[in-house]
């Protein structure tokens, strides 16, 4: 019994002893009896020293401490009481305690346990202070949100602000230059001086200069807004690429450079994509070869990469042989208002928005653009775009018309507010030989439109009483007119143009006016029914580019001042004298008689400058001539010859037509 | 006004230079033209009395019959040495000049596309060149 009653003893104090909390006994003095192996550790003091000693000295507030004692002896309990321990590190501890008493009840001390709550307290104080910096990082926040908001508001006020300063800019600026360009144009077609058709030819060309720099920035500004929009209509890819190749031709020719065309006959006839963009991507690359060429060729090439079911993936190529591009600058010729070099800006002029814009445009339809160059010896531009495959027809045929189809009496409806542009417009159509009528507002159109037809109406959209979309709404919808209706606009945004198809308008065509588009366009329109002559467009790739119209009678308009009699006149001294000597050319090259060939050829050169036909052949002639001269037999002539016959007898077809053309006019107009 | 317009003879074969160059000189009521397609017909013309004649250096290419322009340059100089004449090729060559030259043409001008202006530059010259003669002819006789 004695032996169990110790053993179990010895395992309680085991226990105890084991116990990480200090555990001490008191008596009812405050004295130390006894205490466990966590208690020296803590305290720190050894078993000897602690026992019989005064309990409360070893608080750094003997004061509380004795209130613990007091409390357990007063209550027989005390629970989570917190003190600290005057050790080397002042340990934090809560007690809890009771007394202890003897059989008979009387209470012999009290057992107290401290729990060292370090750790507690530790992360107590961690989570305050994490607690307080997670406040004021809310806080931090949310002050950065109100600003950023403040920001963002700002910004956006500022970008906004930035396009309605463009547009309105753009707009109030080429209003002017509309009337500013358009008059000097046809102060230019008067008698002038030298100097002064000098002088004006400056004006106009500066004036067209500012045109193309304010679209420019109108367009970047839209790609950079993210507004730029792209069409989505079917058209053809061959006829609108040579179309607009067209307008090349007589800068070409003056600098006397080559334009070589490839393209691939597999691309489908019909696709669906943007045209408008895929021409001023071409246009802008078409220009600078132009530009920065001097001598060679210019070749654009058009290639069919990939085709499935749905899409055909096309690479476009302009190359050309001028002074090219070093590597250095070859990263920063697509950022804005970048030149190769300054010099470049210097000596080519230009802003340097083209081919930032030409970047934006392709990249924004999904396309990649690529550049290969080396000075001196030239620049390939080239870049890859797909394009939807469609079984529809193309809606509306835009290509540009060959000027030379018959005309009757055009009779032109002119719908335009501003006096000045009523007045340009006037001088435009006379220049035309169209007959034409003006009406300031819709209101006054469509009153005009109940009591005349015409064959074409020119519609302004901004007009007060009615603007040129009512008006356009009104003819469709309740005159029931399908009379072809072109939008004159200054402002060629894609909405605008949109609103244009919407209420019923068949064209439109941007201000400042070009002579030869509104022309062409009137005549597209008028004459619809005459199917444009695709099957030609895929003589490609060929100098003499046959399916151009080989004369061009601006010299002979210039030197007769376009009057009519003089010009038919000089045609059928033309058409008269050719014919014999393409004959005598023939016939003496047939029968080696050089001579006659030297002397027929020479007859022949004086006209090709008159009638405006390629220089080319003006050389080619003047090749024969020294052959014939020399009497040299060549193996070369006889294709030449040939050449100068094909040419000649185009030119005479040409002419008859533009003969009639004008005889036609001209005597309706009498 | 009427007195001082000068009367050109324009000569050449080829129809439609032949026009072209008319329809620049009438513009400039300066002057009175009349054109002749063969250097014969000109020479019947003479009593008509042209100011000055430009003339083209050949005009036996096709008519291989029809007197050549040098030929008819001598004609003309032989009819009255005063009259200028102009010559008109569609050859530059320096030989055609020469030849020219030596048949005592005032001047010599390629056809081309600056062939009228330069005639333009050529006449009023040429008559003040012979103006200027003529004073100092004046001065020299009376010296």
């Amino acid at each position: 019994m004695e032996i169990l009653k110790r053993e179990e003893s010895q395992y309680a104090r085991s226990l105890i002893e084991a116990s990480l909390d200090p555990l001490v006994t008191i008596n009812t003095e405050g004295k130390v009896t006894d205490m466990n192996q966590a208690t020296i550790n803590i305290f720190g003091i050894s078993r000897e020293k602690l026992t019989g000693s005064d309990f409360f000295k070893y608080f750094t507030a003997p004061q509380k401490a004795r209130e613990v004692y007091q409390e357990v002896f007063a209550k027989g309990f005390v629970a989570g009481y917190p003190l600290t321990i005057r050790d080397q590190k002042l340990t934090d501890v809560l007690f809890n305690g009771s007394v202890y008493k003897d059989e008979t009840g009387n209470v012999l001390g009290a057992v107290v346990v401290a729990r060292d709550i370090t750790e507690q307290k530790r992360i107590e104080k961690e989570l305050i202070e994490a607690k307080v910096f997670a406040e004021f990082a809310t806080e931090l926040a949310e002050d950065a949100k109100r600003k950023a908001e403040g920001a963002t508001q700002i910004a956006e006020g500022a970008v906004k602000a930035k396009q309605q300063f463009l547009s309105n800019m753009s707009h109030e600026i080429r209003t002017p230059m509309n009337a500013i360009i358009g008059f000097t144009k046809v102060v230019l077609k008067t008698e002038l001086t030298a100097k002064q058709k000098e002088y004006l030819t400056a004006i106009k060309m500066s004036g067209d200069a500012l045109i193309v720099l304010i679209n420019d920035i109108l367009d970047l500004a839209k790609v950079d807004a993210g507004k730029m929009t792209f069409e989505e209509s079917a058209f053809k890819m061959a006829s609108s690429i040579s179309a607009m190749l067209h307008l090349f031709e007589t800068k070409i020719q003056e600098k006397n450079l080559k334009l070589v065309r490839e393209y691939d006959s597999n691309i489908p006839e019909v696709l669906v994509g943007d045209p408008v963009r895929l021409h001023q991507i071409i246009l802008n690359l078409v220009s600078n070869a132009v530009k920065f060429t001097s001598k060679g060729k210019i070749t654009v090439g058009v290639r069919l990469l990939e085709e499935n079911e749905q899409t055909v993936t096309i690479e476009f190529a302009v190359s050309d042989t001028g002074i090219g591009i070093t590597t250095a600058k070859m990263a920063s010729i697509f950022e804005n208002f970048q030149q190769a070099s300054s010099d470049t800006s210097r000596l080519y002029g230009g802003t340097g928005l083209g081919l930032a814009i030409v970047k934006q445009l392709v990249e924004s339809q999904g396309g990649s653009i690529h550049v290969e160059s080396k000075p001196d010896v030239g620049s390939k531009f080239s870049f890859i775009l797909s394009f939807k495959k469609t079984k529809g027809k193309v809606v509306a045929e835009d290509e540009v018309m060959d000027i030379d189809i018959d005309l009757k009496l055009i009779k032109v409806l002119v719908v335009e507010d501003i006096a000045l542009n009523q007045l340009l417009m006037k001088t435009l159509l006379d220049d035309f030989g169209f007959e034409r009528d003006i009406a300031a507002n819709g209101k006054i159109a469509i009153e005009k439109l109940q009591n005349t037809s015409y064959d074409v109406i020119l519609m302004d959209l901004q007009m007060p009483e009615m603007n040129g979309f009512e008006a356009t709404e009104y003819i469709r919808n309740t005159l029931n007119l399908d009379i072809p209706i072109i939008a004159l606009t200054a402002d060629v945004t894609t909405v605008d143009l949109a609103k244009c198809k919407a209420v019923g308008m068949n064209d439109y065509i941007a201000k400042p006016v070009d002579e030869r588009v509104l022309y062409s366009k009137i005549i597209g329109l008028v004459k619809k029914t005459v199917p444009a002559p695709d099957s030609e467009i895929y003589v490609m790739n060929e100098i003499e580019n046959t399916r151009v119209k080989c004369i061009d009678l601006n010299y002979l308009m210039r030197r007769t001042k376009s009057s009519p009699a003089l010009m038919m006149e000089m045609i059928s001294l033309y058409l008269e004298q050719t014919p014999p000597l393409i004959d005598a050319m023939k016939s003496s090259f047939k029968n080696n008689d050089w001579t006659l060939l030297h002397a027929t050829v020479h007859k022949m050169i004086p006209s090709f400058s008159i009638m405006g036909i390629n220089s080319d052949f003006e050389k080619i002639a003047k090749k024969i001539q020294d052959y014939a001269g020399a009497q040299l037999q060549h193996k070369g002539i006889s294709k030449m010859v040939v050449q100068l016959e094909n040419v000649c007898v185009q030119a005479c077809k040409e002419l008859e037509e533009e003969f009639n053309r004008i005889k036609n006019t001209h005597n309706e107009k009498k | 006004m009427k007195k001082n317009r000068i009367k050109v003879f324009l000569v050449d074969d080829d129809k439609l230079f032949l026009k072209s160059l008319e329809i620049e000189f009438i513009e400039d009521d300066k002057y009175i033209i009349e054109t002749f397609e063969t250097g014969e017909s000109c020479l019947k013309s003479m009593e008509h009395k042209p100011d000055i004649i430009i003339l083209d250096y050949q005009l036996d290419g096709i008519d291989k019959t029809a007197m050549n322009g040098i030929a008819i340059l001598d004609k003309i100089k032989a009819y009255d040495a005063e009259i200028p004449v102009i010559m008109l090729s569609s050859q530059d060559k320096i030989e055609v000049a020469v030849n020219c030259m030596h048949h005592k043409a005032i001047d010599y001008v390629v056809k081309s596309e600056t062939a009228f202006m330069r005639l333009q530059k050529i006449i009023p010259s040429i008559f003040q060149y012979k103006k200027i003669e003529k004073e100092l002819n004046w001065y020299m006789e009376r010296m």
